[in-house]
């Protein structure tokens, strides 16, 4: 079926649009925040769809929070919404490790408190959590005791990333049956307050190269996200929206998934990107054009009001 | 067997073979980790292999891309080890060919913000090359709040066991400003210790800051050229006169044929001879230059290629 992409959402197309979906999963940085601010109307949009009895999920590559935490900065933000609709790569790469890896053993993590505690929660133990500090000379640090127990090697965003953090991970990976597991690929993290900084693309291209191998990663633009929330609720992926600021990650999950796109222009992602994709005739790049796109998810409002 | 060509033929050789092919030539470049030493072991031979051949009036150098020392300190390594006529002027590390890029190359007009050990730092130092000076004891900022210094023109990344996040952090800020030049030691992913362990390597910070700022760096280090053009610019060499003598495929051999040199590996270290083989059988055509011309299983070899002449 060939489908006309990249169309300028507005007037009755919205409503026709909305019309067709029974869920909307939404991207959250770029798309209905800007670190610690809601973007204009998005609280409203999201309240809304569900008044209209839409299911609204939460779906972020962000690994520095909790779906508790997230759920607590949601509410604070006035959005209408409870922890069970938001997946967060903490969350997502601790149901991957138990569910698809199956792990039977520890993790060396290189990540956040939050990674920490999602994993707790599905009953696997982590080591290596926060500075992880070594002391001696160099040949002490390759000889740096192992425990026995880690079966993989878990990377997230980590303000605490060291050297003697990539080398400890080495030491562990130079074992190929050790699973190397990434949250994403982002290389910039958006910070509360405006600023962005390195991202856990960064830290996981690093590991991947001194251990000369590829990590498997669970974030977008990987389907995991997705197929993690389908399989909790249900959802039928041709009457799905996926909502998102970039194309890369966003928008191509959406594609793999077989979801209707939409792109929104409050953050990263430009429409010359999009139609730069779309004129190049690429089978790869075809999946990051969107269906739809507005300049923001406040433009969905006076459908949704009418 | 006379007339040996170069050809990426990789050819194993011995006797009067090593012996052809050393009168051939003025010049032999010595990697060092794997080749005349691993760690704090000589590769048994190896001194008297560099003497025999400057008594046969060859000029030797050393080319590393370890960063971790400035050039004094290999000079009492090679002296501890054994060797006994290596001068400073001989040894050509990345952090030596790091500094003269930034300074005869680049003319650099400004800081340098270095990620990188003790021997980058002292060899920026030594070539008279501004870098952005920080207590690295002391915490360096968070990552909500660093200073940057307003004066840095270049961001250099090297081995650094001290490197964290907020480093990348600074690199990354730096790399912002396009005419901000981005360098790299070298690009080794990992580096060998003693019984088979490894660590991670310059190539793996590199990585990290590449993917931070979208920029790719210029690499100081084999393979690419700068060293060879570095020793060259002091000592007059000529690449046909020249014999690239390493351990490493990926680093040395590739590094030998980049520059038009011959090339010989040494399986004393990290590549094996199977790996040669392999990438000689492969299609690839890029895989061709990392097949070297002649293949000894140990410098030692030398020795006795001179002492079947005389016998």
């Amino acid at each position: 079926m060939a489908v006309s992409k990249c169309t300028r959402l507005n007037g009755s197309l919205i409503k026709q649009m909305l019309d067709s979906v029974d869920s909307v999963l939404f991207d959250c940085d770029g798309v209905i925040w800007r670190g610690d601010q809601a973007i204009p109307g998005a609280p409203d949009v999201i309240n809304l769809l569900k008044k209209n009895g839409k299911k609204v999920f939460f779906v972020t590559n962000n690994s520095t929070k909790t779906r508790k935490m997230y759920a607590d900065k949601l509410a604070l933000m006035g959005f209408n919404a409870t922890e069970d609709e938001v997946f967060g790569t903490a969350y997502c790469s601790a149901m991957y490790l138990k569910h698809v890896s199956r792990l039977q053993g520890k993790v060396y993590l290189i990540g956040s408190n939050a990674m920490r505690q999602e994993l707790e929660k599905v009953g696997i133990q982590q080591t290596g959590v926060g500075p992880d500090l070594i002391s001696g000379v160099q040949i002490d640090w390759a000889n740096v005791p192992l425990d026995p127990e880690v079966k993989a090697v878990v990377v997230g965003f980590d303000e605490h990333f060291s050297y003697m953090k990539l080398n400890r991970a080495l030491q562990y990976l130079n074992n190929p049956d050790c699973l190397l597991v990434g949250t994403n690929t982002d290389t910039r993290l958006p910070l509360e307050g405006g600023k962005a900084v390195p991202g856990t693309g960064c830290i996981l291209k690093a590991v991947e190269t001194a251990a000369q191998r590829q990590a498997q990663t669970v974030g977008k633009p990987n389907h995991f996200m997705y197929d993690c929330v389908a399989s909790q609720f249900g959802l039928d992926r041709t009457r799905c929206l996926m909502v998102g600021d970039r194309l890369d990650t966003d928008i191509l999950l959406g594609s793999n998934c077989g979801l209707k796109t939409l792109l929104t222009l409050t953050g990263v992602s430009t429409v010359a990107d999009a139609e730069a994709h779309q004129e190049s005739g690429c089978p790869k790049r075809l999946g990051m054009v969107p269906d739809y796109y507005v300049e923001s998810i406040a433009e969905l409002l006076p459908a949704l009001q009418g | 067997m006379a007339g040996l060509v170069s050809n990426r033929g990789c050819h194993k050789i011995r006797g009067s073979q090593i012996r052809e092919l050393l009168d051939s030539k003025l010049n032999v470049l010595f990697d060092c980790d794997g080749v005349i030493w691993n760690g704090e072991t000589v590769v048994a031979g190896a001194p008297e292999v560099v003497t025999l051949l400057k008594q046969q009036g060859k000029k030797v150098f050393f080319i590393t891309n370890n960063c971790t020392r400035p050039r004094a300190s290999y000079v009492s390594k090679f002296i501890r080890l054994g060797f006994t006529d290596v001068a400073e002027e001989e040894i050509f590390s990345s952090a030596y060919c790091s500094a003269a890029y930034l300074r005869d190359v680049a003319k650099l007009q400004g800081k340098v913000y270095v990620i990188g050990c003790q021997g980058v730092v002292k060899e920026l130092r030594e070539a008279g090359v501004p870098i952005v000076e920080e207590d690295t004891d002391a915490p360096t900022g968070t990552i909500y709040d660093y200073p940057l210094d307003p004066d840095v023109k270049a961001v250099l990344v090297g081995y650094d066991e001290k490197f964290d996040f907020i480093k990348l952090a600074k690199a990354c800020c730096y790399l912002q400003n396009t005419e901000c030049l981005f360098l790299a030691t070298d690009p080794d992913p990992w580096h060998p210790l003693r019984g088979g362990r490894i660590t991670p390597g310059s190539g793996s910070l590199t990585a990290a800051v590449e993917t931070a700022s979208s920029r790719k760096a210029t690499v100081i280090g084999k393979p690419s050229c700068f060293m060879f053009e570095c020793i060259a610019s002091q000592f007059n060499l000529d690449p046909s006169q020249s014999l690239m003598v390493g351990d490493r495929l990926e680093t040395d051999i590739l590094f030998g044929a980049n520059c038009g040199l011959d090339t010989m590996l040494t399986l004393t270290g990290v590549s094996t001879l199977e790996e040669a083989r392999g990438y000689k059988d492969s299609d690839d055509p890029e895989r061709k230059d990392f097949v070297p011309d002649y293949v000894v299983e140990t410098i030692a070899d030398f020795i006795e290629a001179y002492e079947e002449e005389e016998g």
